[in-house]
């Protein structure tokens, strides 16, 4: 049957009598809540609100409560004197592998695949993942997240994205794994090139805050101030440099509604089930090549050889190298890592955030590689030219001040 | 409901909270620890700091809900004041809470029930003593609800 356009404009009004309700627009608490949220001036103090509550339920759920609390009893007290002690063939390869240091008196200074690879892995990461993905799930489904994109679209126009970028930058401040998926959401090639290349260098996953909650709590400040500084200041530079559109969006802001726990429980289980198979086989693994490695001699080789360029110009010591090889398996491995090499407040910092800009994890490589090769090649060749001149830049900025 | 004893109530809470977030961010910037009987203010640029930012928000906040007080907008700015105070608050006693239940490094796997209890006797900090306070929006919200 075919109709005119007077029938099908005829229907059209037909049915809108039907289903639409005419009457006069109220403002409802939600709705003025919700504006609160969106306009700079109100909106700023609530989204530091919120991060504030965010980080400190994460850093006393993850820290205090499990991991120091509970975690590293177990480990270090209970754990580790067991398995030295069961554990046949002392001295031997195998046991440097699977045990590391018989000597070491917790699990950070053993460095076998089931001493540090399991704490790393189940004592520290895992409830550090656990509990920012939960508030995650639980903003998102409260309806917080689309407004914080409202709120801070015009910061990331600077940069040649928009509002919506807060999405997969939060997601990569839990793994970077799912962030690069979720730059899917940005419109134009310039704009996924882009956050991928932010995200892969600049954005510490939720496993490397636990790493750093435990290993430097007192520095990690700083740490994160040079990696939004620098977030911001490369990502002004690519907006400048990449050829492109950066378009604007239009965003469908949904009414503040209670979270439902059928979903939250859900997303949960989902993202936690991803963490647990792609991060845990490569902390374990991390630790058996890296651990190959020093019994070749290679790294101390490697160490020797680039001492050099690590102490002359990022101004660390040479052992890093070991730390740095195994950040390209996963980089909260290699935090763990450098806590156990000697170095002042300054070069643990400058450590930090080169482990943090090097090279990202294997698991996220895959990903960018999924996403295209062109977009890996560009996004290797913007992180060597960011570890050299942001290291270097640092370490001028150490030396400046007299803080070496 | 008297739309003048909320601007009282709010304005008086406003000024107060002001007061401590201002309070907050001296002691933070003097670098050591502020103790007065049962109130204790963190010199930490974390509680003390960012802290001390928050709660001069929420000041402001309830201070420019004082006009035209029980319109659905000003209402809104005072109830967002209470929501800040309330995430402070329940963050700060969230810690507490993580603090209380283990036993620390050298000592047993659970607290004992004085080790327990005494993680929240005083000294507390000042969001903690604006909590009951804010608390009374949602009084002011449940009778703009039924009229």
């Amino acid at each position: 049957m075919t109709l005119t356009a007077d029938e099908r404009w005829d229907l059209i009004e037909k049915i809108s009598n039907k289903v639409v309700t005419f009457g006069k627009f109220k403002h409802t608490l939600k709705d003025a809540l919700g504006e609160l949220t969106v306009k700079p001036l109100t909106g700023i103090p609530i989204a530091i609100t919120v991060l504030y509550g965010f980080w400190s339920v994460f850093s006393s759920f993850a820290g205090t409560l499990c991991t120091d609390g509970f975690f590293v009893k177990l480990f270090d007290g209970h754990f580790l004197p067991w398995i030295q002690s069961v554990f046949p063939g002392v001295g031997g390869w195998f046991y440097y592998i699977f045990v590391g240091d018989p000597a070491a008196d917790n699990c950070f200074e053993a460095f076998g695949v089931l001493t540090s690879g399991l704490f790393v892995a189940i004592g520290v990461v895992l409830p550090a993942i656990f509990i920012f993905y939960l508030m995650m799930a639980l903003l998102e489904d409260v309806g917080y997240m689309p407004r914080l994109a409202v709120l801070v679209d015009t910061i990331f126009h600077r940069i040649g994205l928009h509002g919506y970028a807060i999405v997969p930058s939060i997601l990569a401040l839990g793994c970077n794994v799912p962030a690069v998926t979720a730059t899917r959401i940005l419109e134009t090639k310039k704009q996924r090139f882009i956050m991928m290349t932010l995200l892969a260098i600049f954005i510490p996953c939720g496993a490397q805050l636990g790493i750093m909650q435990e290993v430097i709590p007192e520095s990690i400040g700083i740490v994160l101030l040079y990696l939004i500084f620098g977030y911001f200041i490369f990502g002004f530079i690519l907006n400048k440099l990449v050829p492109g559109k950066s378009p604007e969006i239009l965003i469908d802001v949904p009414p503040y509604q209670k979270p439902m726990w059928n979903n939250i429980a859900r997303k949960l289980r989902m993202r936690l089930g991803g963490f647990l198979k792609t991060a845990v086989p490569f902390v374990l693994l991390g630790c058996v090549i890296v651990n190959i490695l020093y019994l070749a001699g290679t790294i101390d080789w490697l160490a020797k050889t680039l001492t050099p360029l690590l102490t002359g110009w990022f101004g660390v010591p040479g052992e890093t190298v070991g730390p740095l090889i195994a950040a390209f398996l996963r980089k909260d491995l290699a935090v763990a890592q450098l806590s156990t090499i000697e170095m002042s407040k300054y070069q643990m910092i400058t450590s930090v955030v080169l482990v943090s800009i090097y090279f990202p994890c294997i698991a996220t490589f895959v990903m960018l590689l999924k996403e295209g090769w062109k977009n890996l090649i560009g996004s290797f060749a913007v992180l060597v030219t960011v570890i050299f001149l942001y290291g270097g830049l640092i370490n001028l900025i150490w030396s400046l001040l007299g803080v070496q | 409901m008297n739309d003048r004893i909320g601007r009282i109530y709010f304005g008086v809470l406003g000024i107060v909270t002001l007061i401590f977030g201002i309070t907050d961010l001296i002691v933070t910037m003097g670098g050591n620890d502020f103790s007065w009987g049962i109130l204790e203010i963190s010199s930490d640029m974390f509680r003390g700091g960012w802290g001390g930012l928050i709660v001069i928000s929420a000041g402001f906040f309830y201070l420019s809900s004082l006009k035209n007080f029980l319109e659905i907008h000003q209402l809104s700015k005072a109830l967002m004041a209470s929501i800040l105070i309330w995430i402070l608050a329940g963050t700060d006693i969230f810690v507490r809470i993580t603090e209380s239940i283990l036993g620390g490094e050298e000592g047993p796997w659970f607290n004992s029930l004085e080790g327990f209890l005494g993680t929240y006797t005083p000294p507390y900090p000042p969001v903690i003593f604006l909590l009951p306070f804010s608390l009374v929006i949602l009084f002011f919200l449940s009778k703009k609800g039924k009229a």
